[in-house]
């Protein structure tokens, strides 16, 4: 029985059928995001520790553009069946919503 | 220049921000950052090269090309003339006693 909660399109990308050592495009795009990741991550430090305001905007914006370029690859693999997502389950979802909204007594600001 | 007493701090207007120099540790960030961008426009143009699927190609060239701009952009913060605006940047007193660094 095929998972209900699974959110996935079929597999269009260009795969060979059978997979060898080389890398395939899956491989190159998943590198792709990979490093980006790995560059954001520095990118925030170098945001955080920039002395000057041209400098702090550059590496700002450099990351803000990182970003985007990241979510063009994972929509574009999501496209190409190569992203499978998961819904949490609706009973699960209720039941942190009742948690989090019983934490409101704790609110400083009406 | 009147002279002013040795006991009280020298006084004169604050410097309003962080002024545009690159400091020792913005170096080592940009230095950091320049090689990653490098070694990432280097393999995604390679990627794109071998990549089969038109829209994979694609999508990896303009990644690339982006970190290639990104390369660019942060070298030009180390084309910038660090000596010039310390000139303009008022010495405390403390560091005005230290030996001058060239």
């Amino acid at each position: 029985m095929p998972n209900q909660n699974q959110i996935a399109n079929p597999q269009t990308g260009q795969l060979p059928q059978v997979k060898g050592p080389q890398m395939n495009d899956r491989d190159f795009m998943n590198d792709c995001l990979s490093t980006c990741k790995y560059l954001a991550d520095s990118l925030n430090v170098a945001v955080w520790e920039a002395s000057h305001q041209q400098l702090h905007q550059d590496f700002l914006q450099i990351l803000n553009e990182t970003h985007q370029s990241a979510r063009e690859a994972y929509e574009l693999m999501f496209r190409k069946g190569w992203y499978k997502l998961e819904a949490a389950e609706q009973q699960k979802l209720q039941q942190a919503n009742q948690q989090f909204s019983g934490y409101s007594t704790q609110f400083p600001y009406h | 220049m009147p002279t002013i007493m040795s006991s009280t701090p020298f006084t004169q207007a604050p410097i309003p921000q962080p002024p545009r120099v690159i400091t020792s540790k913005d170096l080592s960030y940009l230095k950091d950052a320049l090689s990653w961008e490098l070694d990432a426009f280097k393999k995604l143009h390679f990627f794109a090269q071998q990549a089969t699927d038109p829209e994979v190609k694609q999508c990896l060239d303009k990644a690339g090309r982006m970190h290639q701009q990104h390369y660019q952009k942060l070298l030009t913060h180390l084309q910038h003339n660090n000596a010039a605006v310390m000139a303009t940047i008022p010495q405390t007193q403390s560091q005005q006693q230290q030996p001058q660094m060239q």
